[in-house]
Formats: structure tokens, C-alpha cells, sequence
């Protein structure tokens, strides 16, 4: 369950607003590469997806405790977005008039049944596979990597994920650091080569 | 969706949590240096989006002020609501309409609640054929 926030935790929209206008050159370039990094195999872009965040920030549809870095909250923002606008992609209502009467009353909607078909399921299925692969496939010359990719794809984190490789932290990070990099260039407006 | 198609998504799905932490965590150095070697333009892009973002609230508020209260039209774009006016509204087209009410798959008539997404994509529909043409805005805004 969220913590109830009163008020005066809160930031206020015009706080808000000026938070984000004092963000340095290196804040907008890591919310932009969070953007790109939540746009994995989607149908938006990192720049709408970027401006619906600040949008929900400013208007006050999504609040910002005082105690939270505002860059954290924006990439909070765009991850519940992205999930989000995902799943509306893969149901999303289709909804259509069955009776046009002209009748406010007698209009009918049908709503298909939300649960994927079997091709939706294999194509997302399919789609999902190959971009593992190709991933990996950054890393054929990287064999670490690509066992630390297994365990962060196994859901293994901190030390569990570390003891994985035997790296030092300094190394780990390094590590974790080129794996990015590397899916950065290789997809470097979304996850489309 | 199978167990097989849900862990396909869900093993890329954290591997993009790690990408995040690891933008998140990296010094602003580092990223700077980055971009300069990437030729990423993305701070300049992201500011922009922010310039964009600014103009909409501006627009929204002033559009806001310039209604009279409580017999507002309904807004070009749903979105434009909080989500909870944007259910309230659905419910109510819902409950005034218990034929349309019907037609929802099984699930949802059991109470499996409609994701904002949803909402806002059936009104958006329901406005499309023009029965939200016009409508008091009592709540408030998004």
C-alpha cells in the first residue's frame, strides 16, 4: 500500500514546474535515456513518452514527495506510463456503434474480449525471443556479460547477481556499465536496430 | 497469455529496470561524455519535450479559467481529465446505458477493473460519435 501524503510533503505544481526547469544538462540527457531505455519494442516514441510525464508532473496528476529526487520521479512517471500505454497496445477495447440511431440511448458498444488471441500470443512470444537474442548477440565476445544478462533476466540482483561473476563492485559496475552501453548504441532511438 | 510468452516479457522487462538503475546511478560525467561521443542530442530533445509539456498545462488552464463554472464543454481531449472524472464519466454513460453495459466482456461486468488506459480509450470512442459533445465538468482537472 502508498504512504498517505499530506499536503505540505507534497511539491506544489509551481515547485514542480521549477524543479525541472533548473535541471542540469546532464538531468535532461538521463531522462531522455530513460525515455529510450522504456520504449523497448513499443509504439511510442521516448519524446512522447517524455513530454506525458512532465505534462502529468505539471498538471498535478502525479505528485512529487519533497524528500524524492525529481529525476527519480519523472523516470517513475514514465515507467508507469510506458506499462501503461503497453498494455492498452496489447488490449486496447476495440469499441464500435452496432446501433447508429441517432439516439444517445439506443447507441451499443462492443467491447472485444481483452485476453490475447493465440496469434497475438505467439507473435508477442516471437518478437519478445528474438530481441533476447539479439541482445545476446551483442555479447558474443563478452561471455560475462552475457551470464550476468542471464541473472539479470533471471531476476537476480545486488551481491546474489554479483557472486554470479566473482567481480569486484568496481568491476560489476564497469560491467553492467558496457552491457548498457552497448544496448544503447546498438538501439539508440528504441529497441528497432 | 502463456507462462512461457509472460517470462519472454518479464526477462526483458528487467532488463530494463537494470538499464534505468544504471542511468539513473551513473555520474553526470559519465553521461556527458556519453553523449559527446555518441553525438546524442536526447538533453536537448528532452528539454524541448518539457517546452511542449509547459505550452499544453498553460493552454489547459487557460482554457480551464475561461469556462463558466460548473457547465463546462467536454474537453477536445478526454485525456485532458483526472482519471477519476474520466471513470466517473464512463460509469455514468455506463449506468444510463445498462444495454452498452452489457456487451462488456464477462470480466469486466464481475467487477475486473478497467485499466486508465481503457477508460480513456472507450471515451474517446463514445466522444467520436459524438454522445460526449457536451457535458459539465464538476471535478478536477488532470
Amino acid at each position: 500500500m502508498q504512504p498517505r501524503h499530506s499536503g505540505a510533503s507534497l511539491l506544489t505544481q509551481v515547485e514542480v514546474k521549477r524543479s525541472i526547469s533548473v535541471l542540469t544538462a546532464a538531468d535532461w540527457l538521463r531522462l531522455h535515456k530513460v525515455a529510450r531505455a522504456l520504449c523497448r519494442d513499443a509504439a511510442f516514441a521516448a519524446d512522447d513518452l517524455l513530454q506525458e510525464a512532465f505534462q502529468r508532473a505539471l498538471d498535478g496528476t502525479r505528485q512529487c514527495t519533497r524528500t524524492l529526487d525529481i529525476v527519480h520521479f519523472l523516470a517513475g512517471v514514465m515507467r508507469s506510463i510506458a506499462s501503461d500505454w503497453r498494455k492498452a497496445r496489447k488490449r486496447r477495447p476495440e469499441i464500435c456503434l452496432v446501433t447508429e440511431t441517432g439516439s444517445l440511448q439506443d447507441v451499443v458498444l462492443q467491447v472485444r474480449d481483452s485476453a490475447p488471441v493465440a496469434d497475438e500470443v505467439l507473435a508477442v512470444n516471437e518478437e519478445a525471443a528474438r530481441l533476447k537474442a539479439a541482445i545476446f548477440a551483442l555479447f558474443v565476445d563478452d561471455c560475462l556479460a552475457q551470464r550476468l544478462l542471464e541473472g539479470i533476466m533471471d531476476g537476480l540482483a545486488g551481491a546474489q547477481l554479483r557472486s554470479l561473476t566473482g567481480l569486484s563492485e568496481t568491476e560489476f559496475a564497469s560491467k553492467r556499465r558496457l552491457i548498457r552501453r552497448r544496448i544503447d548504441k546498438a538501439y539508440s532511438k528504441d529497441w528497432t536496430p | 497469455m502463456s507462462q512461457k510468452n509472460k517470462g519472454q516479457s518479464s526477462r526483458l522487462d528487467r532488463l530494463t529496470d537494470m538499464l534505468v538503475e544504471d542511468i539513473l546511478a551513473s555520474s553526470d560525467a559519465d553521461l556527458l561524455a556519453e553523449a559527446a561521443a555518441d553525438n546524442d542530442d536526447g538533453g536537448t530533445l528532452a528539454r524541448r519535450a518539457f517546452e511542449r509539456a509547459s505550452r499544453t498545462v498553460a493552454v489547459r488552464h487557460i482554457a480551464q479559467n475561461e469556462s463558466p463554472p460548473g457547465r463546462r464543454l467536454a474537453p477536445a481531449n478526454v485525456r485532458t481529465l483526472d482519471p477519476k472524472t474520466a471513470r466517473g464519466w464512463l460509469e455514468a454513460y455506463l449506468a444510463s446505458n445498462p444495454e452498452t453495459a452489457g456487451q462488456l466482456p464477462r470480466a469486466l461486468r464481475r467487477g475486473k477493473k478497467l485499466s486508465d488506459e481503457d477508460v480513456y480509450g472507450m471515451l474517446e470512442a463514445l466522444q467520436q460519435r459524438g454522445v460526449l459533445t457536451e457535458r459539465p465538468i464538476e471535478q478536477s482537472r488532470r
